[in-house]
């Protein structure tokens, strides 16, 4: 190594001018990560192909203003320079970390290349020199390098924005190209289309900033250093812009970061009152406020607005504290979804300038200015765009357009909308990622590797293993069994489908699964987390296949059922019965049913075979009952997926793909799947105290049960909340007898006011936080469905290498430390966020879909009973059990205009006014009063919302104060919607059903009615819904063939 | 504040080194002919001086004379102009006095200091330039201006930061990696024996971590003791060609 000195000048933290004197090492091996490499670098990690045209190393200000144009994933072989990185990282961190990510990405084809560490790469910096040339030359050198490293085998294309450092290197090595970016995506890559507009599109937008001036909008942010001491001091407050979704012109809320704030008046949110106080943030930034006088403190408006279901209790308006935006720390700005208006929203300013104002489909932000020239081309349509600058003389921010998505309001365009809008970018898996898969095919059928045979436990005939699953099930993940031992025991084992062994880690697969986490449900597709040939067949538990599994088998006493032992590992299986649910019930309850592998037998053999199996279920059912109880005796919460579904994703979770009948086999697999869980989690814990993935569930704040209490007060029940014991007893009393639905509103809302379940790493917290409250269980972790879910797969190896330790084996790799677990578990938290999000609003989408064709004045489907469980100021929120929704019903309108109900219950609107209660709502006019109580069934119309730049949404009116009673009569249509939703989805992917029916409660009931009585007109409604879907092009001439 | 990034995906340090390289290390004995022994030592852009006087009678106070042997007095100074801003004072400082504490408690472990009973030994050291590890660079110094004392010691004291970055060790730290939020250790080690004969630690670390930091440390030690040995060797072939033998 070479030692030489760099002279810095930096600032002291007190201003003053320093001069630093850094030390610089210069070492002749530096990897070059190339695979055409001569001079045997160590390289480690990604290697740049050697059958490349050429490499391209683009020069700083490239990498500063067009990283979009380099991610493309057909650019390949890029080099990035060392310069260009540290440049990038002083201008902007988000860039920056973007850059780092691509890096690491092995899908992407670039390299980070150290070129100021490398001895002849490195030029120092001459007196004089500015910084910009100073890094050209810096770049220029680490190309000239390139060329000779590699022996002049590969071309090397510099590229840059500097025009005088093309005229300056062009011509001056050989076999090294200077061009400019314009030149280099023309001549190296005139077909890749959507890299040439994102050019232009960046380029424009470049230009407008640089042309900007005017007067000032917006006051200037202060200087980083001021806001530090600030923040130091208390007199600024930072945190986390929230913009509040129904009033996002002008209310927006900062959550303060560090509650430590000694001033006492800081427990709660910061209002920011106004665009001028807002100050140019977007949601989800973070921002720096200051407080503002106490007299320009104000309250929040508490009244029903468009869409409104979650504004606080408060309706007096309490002043809240109300402060300004003074500066901004880390934009959070990421891509949004926009909207080009029709032409007359266009209006005068685009003929001059090209620039238009186009809307976001998120309410949260602001409008976005985009110069563009294809604004006519692109009216209505929804594009992706992403923001470059909001300057102070600017009312909006500037930004420029990445992809077209299409036309709005067609379907796929809104799905890839709320794929985008949740942060799910999802493209389908690579060639390199599908090579590494095993191949199963008729001519070369998979088999078991006998290498595999011999280190695995062989339970292929020593035990009778079954799974039950829902019916068609493709993807099964979890097998059980269960025996009589010699010994007064029973052995029962939970053998879970062995994916860590064909998926290793750090493999293409594993990269792509744990950049997607989790296998995404929508309401008519899905995307799976793996590949299908490992997802529904290698990896699949299938009956009647030799197939690798991971089991935990304990062994129980046959009295008590304690646990005696407990053997973890891997094994190697055969199920012999592929069961569903109400074919397992069946057998259980002892009825005469057929099952199918069973069927080619002889009688005898069949019925000795079939009480083999009847006596193995049975054992089951009674493992399960003991512990369920046992787990009950501990408290453990009956909040019943199948009842609230949404939020508590804990049962929905442990039942995997199963729908929530209420069959009792549900919850015997159920209870084997959370054991299995459970003793997992055990395991790992106690092998990695610090690194172990868990999952936790924290105890809900009371305060968000206050609602549930004051519901329930008013029907005469009490909620005990103290603890989840109490709460799951006092919610098993509060049963109306006449109105199941009472029961079920509590439950939901119950629910609603649960935390969320959590994965975390064992490092980070305290072990009294690792409690499960929804189960009871002081420990617990998701082992069972490595199919579909990463953490499992992170679990298994954790498993996997803790068995390791345990045999003394030193396997090759440490397992992750506690920062990338927990990263991890930052991740798939994010994920299964933005997955659960992302299958709401789908189900939105096609619930508008469907009611938009129809005319809510005639259309018997229209028509719903719902109840009020939710009182506001100038409405009630009701739900509609029959389509599972849930909305404001307004009683007092825009004009002031108030609904009353006449003798027979029908409403009219009349002059009048409102009055709420606790516990109801009064509505006076001239004509009477009419009353609206909680839990009160009412009739409503349901018709769409329509905006073409948000999201279409349900409007509910209230046309009669009685219960909808026509209901059974018109029961296939009404169905049919929630059917057929299910419908389109059973037939892309049974799977996905079961997950839907899971969540979506009150379905369930009426599948299987609908299943047992009227499959036929199914597909007429199936098909109905496919021409919703396709109507929007063909509206117009199709129209009339549809309704008839 | 945004943080520099200590430890890149690379691999490379800010200034280039890798997680385990030390910084550069340059050593000369018997600078000054007036005192017993003393030595200049870079490490780096750190820049130190150490003298040492003795062992000879014990001056000033008396009382503080042990019967079974000898005082080790150290004083340690900074030069006005070893950091960029210039230093107001350079020496008696509440960092220099505890630096002096920690220098004498080094010696006392290396030192055979029960050959001098009654007497004292002095031990001057003065950074000259500051860049990080300079109590490393001190104990480093004042090794090789005991042994050109020609005071008998155990064994070469080596002295070594480290910190710890995204959970991998770091030798030798820098000013700017010392500054940038790292939690470091600071070690002075008996190579031979593996003894320790110091261990500081300010900052916080996790327990688990403690023992790969103390190993990483020690393994920079013994690196700064083959330096220091040679450094030696040079010096006396260097001697005994002047004295002709």
């Amino acid at each position: 190594m070479i030692k030489t000195e760099r002279v810095l000048h930096l600032k002291s933290c007190v201003g003053r001018k320093l001069r630093v004197v850094r030390e610089h090492y210069l070492r002749e091996r530096v990897p070059c990560c190339s695979s055409l490499c001569q001079a045997d670098c160590v390289n480690d990690g990604k290697l740049l192909p050697g059958d490349l045209t050429h490499y391209v190393v683009p020069d700083v200000a490239v990498v500063v203003d067009y990283l979009e144009i380099l991610e493309f994933r057909e650019l390949q072989g890029i080099i990035f320079t060392q310069t260009a990185c540290q440049a990038l990282q002083s201008k902007n961190r988000r860039y920056y970390k973007r850059l780092q990510t691509l890096v690491k990405d092995p899908r992407h084809d670039c390299v980070l290349f150290a070129n100021e560490f490398q001895k002849y790469s490195y030029c120092p910096r001459e007196k004089g020199e500015s910084q910009e040339k100073w890094q050209t030359r810096c770049v220029y050198s680490a190309a000239v390098w390139y060329y000779n490293h590699l022996a002049g085998m590969m071309n090397i294309v510099m590229i840059t924005e500097d025009p005088e450092a093309v005229d300056q290197f062009s011509s001056l090595t050989s076999g090294v190209y200077v061009i400019s970016v314009q030149d280099y995506l023309q001549s190296f890559w005139s077909d890749l289309q959507a890299a040439h507009e994102l050019f232009s599109s960046i380029s424009q937008a470049q230009q407008e900033t640089e042309g900007d001036d005017g007067e000032k909008e917006f006051p200037e942010h202060l200087p980083a250093e001021v806001l530090e001491a600030g923040i130091k001091s208390e007199r600024y407050i930072q945190g986390t812009l929230n913009v509040n979704k129904h009033r996002a012109q002008n209310e927006a809320f900062v959550r303060p970061k560090n509650f430590s704030t000694k001033s006492t008046d800081l427990t709660w949110d910061v209002l920011v009152y106004g665009r001028k106080n807002r100050n140019r943030a977007v949601h989800g930034d973070e921002v720096v406020v200051e407080l503002l006088p106490k007299n320009e403190w104000r309250g929040r408006d508490t009244a029903l607005t468009d869409g409104d279901e979650k504004t606080g209790e408060d309706n007096e308006s309490t002043p809240l504290p109300t402060g300004r935006i003074v500066g901004i720390l880390q934009r959070n700005w990421r891509d949004y979804v926009v909207t080009f208006p029709t032409r007359d929203g266009i209006q005068s300013q685009s003929r001059n300038s090209q620039r238009i104002l186009t809307i976001p489909w998120d309410q949260r932000i602001p409008k976005i200015r985009i110069s563009t020239q294809q604004a006519e081309a692109l009216q209505d349509h929804r594009v992706v765009v992403r923001i470059d600058s909001w300057e102070s003389t600017s009312f909006y921010p500037n930004g420029h357009s990445v992809r077209v998505l299409g036309r709005a309001g067609e379907l796929e365009t809104e799905v890839q909308t709320i794929l985008l809008e949740n942060c799910i970018h999802i493209l389908p898996f690579s060639d390199a990622q599908l090579r590494e898969m095993p191949v199963n095919s008729l001519e070369k059928p998979w088999t078991v590797d006998p290498s595999e045979v011999a280190e695995r436990r062989d339970l292929r005939d020593s035990r009778l293993v079954f799974s039950i699953d829902p019916r068609g099930c493709e993807d099964v993940d979890d097998t059980l069994s269960v025996r009589k031992l010699p010994n007064r025991r029973l052995e029962l084992g939970v053998h879970i489908a062995d994916v860590t062994h064909f998926v290793k880690e750090g493999s293409l697969t594993d990269l792509e699964a744990r950049s997607r986490a989790t296998t995404y449900y929508l309401a008519d597709r899905r995307y799976d987390m793996l590949p299908a040939i490992l997802s529904a067949d290698l990896c699949s538990l299938l009956g009647g296949a030799d197939r690798y599994a991971m089991s935990v088998l304990w062994e129980l006493d046959a009295e008590s059922l304690e646990v005696q032992e407990v053997w973890y590992g891997r094994t190697l299986i055969r199920s012999s019965y592929q069961l569903h649910y109400e074919l397992a019930q069946a057998l259980l309850n002892g009825e005469q049913v057929e099952v199918a592998e069973l069927a080619n037998l002889g009688p005898q053999e069949k019925g000795s075979k079939l009480a083999q199996l009847t006596e193995a279920l049975e054992m089951l059912t009674h493992v399960a009952r003991h512990l369920r109880a046992k787990r009950d005796r501990g408290g453990a919460l009956e909040l019943e997926g199948v009842e609230v579904g949404a939020q508590l994703d804990e049962e929905r979770n442990i039942t995997a793909l199963v729908p929530r009948q209420p069959l009792e086999v549900h919850e015997t697999v159920a209870e084997c799947m959370i054991y299995a869980n459970h003793w997992v989690a055990r395991k790992i814990q106690e092998a990695f105290p610090n690194q172990a993935l868990l999952r936790r569930h924290p105890p809900p704040q009371q305060e968000l049960f206050n609602q549930l209490v004051d519901t329930a007060k008013a029907k005469g029940f009490t909620i005990d909340t103290r603890s989840n014991k109490a709460l799951a007893a006092s919610l098993d009393r509060a049963v109306d007898p006449q109105d199941p639905l009472v029961n079920r509103l509590f439950r939901m809302m119950a629910t609603t006011a649960m935390s969320q379940a959590l994965y975390f790493s064992t490092g980070a917290h305290p072990q009294d936080q690792y409690y499960h409250y929804g189960l009871a269980l002081d420990r617990y972790t998701h082992f069972t469905s490595p199919i579909r879910r990463y953490a499992d797969i992170v679990v298994h190896r954790l498993l996997t290498a803790a068995l390791h330790m345990q045999s003394g084996v030193v396997s090759g790799k440490a397992p992750a430390s506690n920062k990338e677990v927990e990263e991890m578990a930052h991740h798939v938290n994010s994920k299964n966020r933005a997955a659960q999000a992302a299958q709401m609003r789908s189900t939105a989408l096609f619930q508008c879909l469907f009611f938009r064709e129809r005319d809510p004045q005639t259309d018997p489907c229209c028509v719903a009973d719902a109840v009020v469980y939710s009182i506001r100021d100038n409405g009630v929120l009701v739900f509609i059990p029959e389509y599972g929704a849930r909305g404001p019903v307004y009683l007092k309108n825009k004009e002031g205009l108030v609904v009353v109900a006449g003798q027979d219950g029908s409403c009219d609107w009349q002059g009048g006014t409102v009055r709420k209660y606790p516990d109801r709502i009064t509505t006076t006019s001239s004509c009477g009063t009419s009353t609206f109580k909680l839990f009160d069934h009412i009739t409503v119309r349901i018709s769409v919302h329509s905006s073409t730049c948000h999201a279409d949404r349900l409007n509910l009116e209230v046309i009669s104060n009685k219960p909808h009673h026509s209901a059974k009569s018109q029961q296939p249509s009404p169905q049919g919607r929630s059917q057929l939703v299910k419908e389109v989805v059973r037939q892309n992917e049974e799977a996905l059903a079961q997950e839907k029916t899971a969540r979506r409660p009150k379905l369930s009931k009426e599948e299987r009615e609908f299943r047992q009585s009227k499959t036929p007109s199914l597909y007429s409604i199936l098909e109905e819904i496919r021409e919703l879907a396709l109507m929007d092009l063909e509206r117009a001439s199709r129209l009339p063939a549809t309704t008839a | 504040m945004a943080g520099l990034e200590l430890l890149s995906d690379q691999g490379y340090r800010l200034d280039g080194r890798k997680a385990t390289e030390l910084r550069k290390l340059q050593a000369r004995m018997g600078v000054f002919t007036q005192a017993d022994g003393s030595a200049y030592l870079e490490q780096g852009n750190t820049k130190a001086l150490a003298v040492v006087y003795g062992p000879h009678e014990m001056r000033g106070s008396r009382s503080r004379t042990l019967h079974d042997r000898a005082v080790i007095n150290c004083q340690y100074s900074m030069a006005t102009f070893s950091t960029a801003e210039r230093k107001r004072r350079p020496h008696g400082d509440r960092k220099s006095t505890e630096m002096s504490l920690h220098l004498k408690q080094t010696f006392e472990a290396a030192v055979m200091t029960q050959l001098y009973p009654r007497s004292q030994i002095d031990i001057y050291v003065k950074i000259l330039q500051s860049d990080g590890g300079n109590y490393s660079v001190c104990v480093n110094a004042a090794t090789l201006a005991v042994i050109d004392a020609g005071i008998p010691m155990r064994d070469y004291v080596c002295a070594c930061t480290v910190g710890f970055v995204d959970e991998t060790p770091l030798a030798d730290l820098c000013y700017a990696e010392e500054n940038g939020g790292v939690s470091s250790l600071a070690l002075a080690l008996l190579p031979r024996g593996g003894q320790i004969a110091l261990l500081q630690m300010d900052a916080r670390l996790h327990q688990d971590h403690l023992e790969t930091l103390i190993e990483a440390a020690m393994t920079a030690c013994k690196g700064v003791s083959k330096v220091l040995d040679e450094v030696v060797r040079q010096h006396l072939q260097e001697a005994s060609v002047l004295t002709g033998e």
